[in-house]
């Protein structure tokens, strides 16, 4: 049975003995983050924080860092058990994935008192952000951060409104603010349609509302339907929905924490610095919409579940890097077949999750790479990523190994590399390589100054080197014997190429 | 010096090469490639009977694709002595040292360590890769004497029969052959002596006695009927050219042989000497992380380091590192820029000489080689998709390396994943790093508590 909340998440890591609660007093002020970006790098257990300093005693309110980082060799394992999906293969967890994405499930709504997100309710001034020890990530923040929060928001067109995530920056007990990129659907109706009516826009964020509805969230769903069906497909049961204290929007009834509010039209507060996904520190601070809040409800001693952002880039995961290869890579993949693109998997490269994709294709017809990156690039790619690499249909874009390779012997620097016009497309001012100058602080969240997209063709022009020699059972006795000697399975992954029973 | 089998010990204390008893099946082969698969450890196979032990991925193994504590130069590294956990430019060093011209001869000869066998090359049990029939000898140095002195170049071939090797060596070592025709093969060598030959044939082309070369005094060697050998050496084969010379070639390439041209020759093995429990390397050719892939890119990349640092008057260069998992055809260069367009000069002096690779990723004198990982998003997070991915006309040379098909011209590309020199010191993003994200004291604190927390790694390497 599927995971159907943060609990039950928490749950399936420690069967697999993958998370360590520690019971020390451990303080919000980075020490709970400097310890979660070790055991990030390290590929170590993930921490529970039982103990929080300067919480309040009352709702004595937890932490857990980087909950969703899955393992470096298999990242997509945590999820792969919560879902009860198989782990072994990475291709084969994406086609489970890709199954549940394709039946959703529509969500049901529960009543308050089986709403475990209502066992402590406060509305107005009773409700305060700085009862919960949010944390403070890196030296340098702009200040404390709710980073793993679902904002739900309205949506015309879906009965569920529209889910997404979205960081806040607290400022005091009843105002964040929150990163808002224009080109992403809840911001663009924020700012097109809310604001220039001179609208608060009525949201809820919530906290650890667990595994699919957090996965959900994080990828790119079809205008009309809701991110909360999908959840329920994946976790193959209806999410239970209830109804918020102070707005009509419907929140998990198993949430950790739920912040009802409103984004307020012409009002911004700072946002950043923020030690970011690309792994630096991006700048400069931005004026970004205010979260004004009208209650907050929480489980008793909630658990907050943040992500140590930067850590995720080169070898380290976390919980943004796993989520993009464990949900946004399936969903692409789903995405671009549906498209009737003939892709076999879209895969973030591990290395910096959101700025770069791979994509195994064929090439049917000329111009087809250019008509696919060009589809990405114009919907769910178009402020972060800014470049695809395409590879052979049967090679793994899990294998970074023959992602570089393919890159270094098939990608001719004269033929091989595409660009979409110069400095032409928008760009989250998240980046580092405009300066802030060029980033500037647009008023809807997208660097002033326009960047360039490419794709690289490193598809085989003929016959590709040899990965390996010997039949496949030769080759499975070799493993055999070297696992006999003391070398891991899990070495032997990812596979160069798809298999064909995966 | 470390004689190879010392060499394997030290990788046996660091927990780096595991045994296994040599097996009927699979071919050793299969098994050094699935080890080189998994970037596992070095493998030594244990031979039961008369035939020698055989040990794979001594040079490389590894690749840099996860956090790990072994790097594709620490084996080599070790072997050359420069540490038991060896910096990167340190090897390099080493290696580019022992191709330097020494003013004075200082050779040293030791007794040979190998004695007569009775055993033909074939009884030697030379390990036959699948779906062949004739068992191959590779990592294998040609020693070929003449009136100056001695020349090395590496070998590889089948054994054909009794006492038959159809081995493949550059094509200029003929030009050496003028005193005759008995030639050497040595075998399990140290790592001096494997480094510094794949050095001198790629860069030198023979035109050098070894003993002008470093290598000549650091490796102690014996005379034999071919040139001076390792006196180490495991297995050595004393052989003479056969009267039969073959026309065509089959046999597939050593990677040595992607960067210099290489010939067939015939050699009938006269006398063969072995050390008692002889162990020989090997590797499979043509997969990923090869040992002579491995060679050649520590080699070449020694040499490109070298070059670039001698020549400006200054050493801007921190480190310089042809990745084996790209097969070379991607040179990575860790560099200060000296001034605006230096990313442009150095990017094209590596083309200049080069004609290996046609991309050339520069990176922050910051980067360390050991994290492979951050080049590889630094490439694209801190690269302008627009400014700083550079391409030339198409008109210039192609690169050996790359697969792709294409006329005789094409672009080269560097990708400047720098800070550019002219931005302001303000505009520099801070980087999200342990070190640069919390204060000391609290790592020293955590460091303390790190066990106690509940944790299983160790964090010597990230702190």
């Amino acid at each position: 049975m599927a995971a159907e909340s943060f609990r039950a998440f928490l749950d399936v890591l420690a069967e697999a003995d993958a998370i360590t609660r520690i019971t020390d007093e451990v303080s919000w002020d980075l020490e709970a983050s400097a310890i979660t970006m070790l055991a990030n790098e390290t590929d170590d257990k993930i921490p529970v924080f039982e103990s929080v300093q300067s919480r309040c005693r009352e709702t004595a309110a937890r932490l857990v860092g980087d909950p969703y980082r899955g393992p470096q060799h298999r990242p997509w394992e945590w999820f792969g058990r919560a879902f009860d999906l198989p782990v072994d293969s990475g291709p084969a967890y994406y086609e489970g994935m890709i199954d549940r994405l394709s039946e959703p499930v529509e969500p049901q709504v529960v009543s308050d008192v089986e709403a475990p997100c209502k066992e402590v309710v406060r509305t107005g001034a009773d409700a305060s952000l700085l009862e919960f020890p949010w944390p403070y990530i890196h030296q340098g923040d702009g200040g404390r951060y709710a980073t793993l929060a679902t904002v739900v928001a309205p949506d015309p067109d879906s009965e569920w409104g529209s889910w997404s995530r979205h960081r806040a920056m607290i400022h005091d007990d009843s105002q964040a603010s929150l990163l808002f990129l224009a080109g992403e659907q809840v911001p663009n109706r924020y700012y097109f349609e809310y604001e220039r009516n001179d609208e608060p826009m009525p949201v809820a964020l919530t906290i650890g509302a667990g595994p699919a509805i957090e996965s959900t969230a994080e990828v790119w769903i079809p205008v009309g339907r809701s991110e909360v069906s999908f959840a329920g497909g994946l976790q193959q049961s209806p999410v239970e929905l209830v109804d918020c204290e102070t707005n009509d929007l419907a929140v998990p009834a198993s949430a950790e924490i739920v912040i009802e509010g409103r984004v307020m039209p012409e009002e911004r507060l700072d946002e950043g610095p923020f030690g970011d996904y690309f792994g630096y520190m991006n700048g400069p601070r931005r004026s970004m919409p205010v979260l004004e809040v009208d209650a907050i409800t929480h489980r008793k001693q909630p658990y907050i579940p943040f992500c140590v952002e930067g850590s995720g880039v080169g070898y380290g995961e976390n919980s943004t890097s796993t989520f993009a290869l464990a949900a946004g890579g399936p969903d692409a993949t789903l995405g671009l077949r549906v498209a009737g693109f003939d892709v076999e998997l879209a895969v973030p490269w591990p290395f910096t999750s959101r700025t770069v994709w791979v994509i195994a294709t064929e090439r049917p017809y000329p111009g087809s790479l250019h008509e696919l990156a060009n589809f990405i690039f114009t919907t769910w790619g178009m402020l972060h990523i800014d470049f695809f690499v395409f590879v052979d249909s049967d090679v793994n874009p899990l294998s970074p190994r023959a992602v570089i390779e393919a890159i270094a012997l098939h990608a001719d620097p004269a033929t091989d590399f595409h660009q979409f016009g110069v400095e032409r497309m928008p760009k989250v001012p998240l980046n580092i390589y405009q300066t802030p100058d060029e980033k500037g602080s647009a008023s809807v969240g997208t660097s002033k100054t326009k960047t360039a997209k490419a794709y690289i063709d490193a598809r085989a022009d003929g016959d590709r080197l040899p990965q390996s020699i010997g039949d496949r059972a030769s080759r499975e006795q070799a493993r055999d014997l070297l696992a006999q000697a003391g070398v891991p399975e899990s070495a032997f992954e990812p596979p160069h190429t798809i298999e064909p029973d995966q | 010096m470390t004689a190879f089998r010392t060499h394997l010990e030290f990788l046996r204390k660091t927990d780096d090469c595991c045994s296994l008893e040599r097996p009927d099946s699979p071919s050793p082969q299969v098994l050094a490639s699935e080890a080189l698969r998994a970037a596992g450890p070095a493998v030594r196979l244990t031979a039961a009977d008369d035939r020698v032990n055989l040990v794979s991925g001594v040079y490389g193994g590894t690749d840099q694709l996860s956090r790990q504590e072994r790097y594709p130069w620490t084996r080599l590294g070790i072997g050359l002595g420069v540490d038991r956990d060896p910096e990167y430019v340190d090897v390099l060093e080493t290696i580019a040292e022992l191709g330097e011209r020494v003013d004075e001869r200082d050779v040293t000869y030791v007794e040979r360590a190998a004695t007569a066998t009775g055993r033909t090359v074939r009884e030697l049990g030379f390990p036959t890769p699948p779906g062949e029939t004739w068992p191959h000898v590779t990592l294998g140095l040609l020693s070929v004497g003449t009136d100056e002195g001695t020349y090395w170049t590496p070998i590889h071939g089948t054994v054909i029969d009794k006492n038959t090797v159809r081995a493949r060596v550059p094509n200029t070592i003929t030009e050496r052959f003028a005193r005759g025709e008995t030639v050497t093969i040595a075998l399990g060598v140290p790592s001096e002596a494997l480094a510094a030959t794949h050095l001198l044939t790629v860069t030198d082309r023979l035109s050098t006695p070894i003993e002008d070369r470093r290598v000549g005094s650091t490796v102690p060697v014996i005379p034999t009927a071919g040139g001076v050998v390792p006196s180490s050496a495991e297995v050595v084969l004393e052989a003479n050219m056969a009267d039969k010379q073959p026309d065509t070639r089959s046999e597939k390439r050593a990677f040595w042989e992607h960067l210099i041209e290489g010939t067939t020759l015939t050699l009938e093995v006269d006398s063969a000497f072995a050390r008692d429990d002889a162990v020989v390397p090997f590797t499979p050719l043509g997969v990923p992380l090869a040992d002579d892939l491995q060679l050649a890119g520590l080699t070449l990349a020694a040499q490109l380091y070298d070059r670039v640092n001698s020549y400006w008057g200054v050493s801007p260069v921190e480190w310089l590192l042809l990745p084996a998992v790209g097969r070379l055809g991607i040179c990575v260069v860790s560099t200060e820029v000296l001034y605006a367009g230096f990313e442009w000069q150095l990017s094209n002096f590596l083309f200049s000489f080069s004609d290996c690779f046609d991309t050339v990723v520069l990176v922050d004198e910051d980067v360390s080689p050991q994290n492979l990982g951050r080049v590889l998003g630094d490439i694209w997070v801190k690269a302008h998709p627009a400014r700083d991915w550079l391409f030339s006309e198409p008109d210039a040379p192609v690169a050996r390396l790359p697969t792709y098909s294409r006329d005789d011209t094409g672009s080269r590309l560097y990708v400047d994943a720098t800070w550019d020199p002219r931005w302001d010191e303000a505009y520099i993003a801070p980087r999200v790093s342990i070190t640069e994200s919390y204060p000391p004291t609290l790592r020293a604190a955590i460091q303390g508590s790190w066990a106690e927390f509940g944790f299983d790694g160790d964090l010597d390497d990230v702190l």
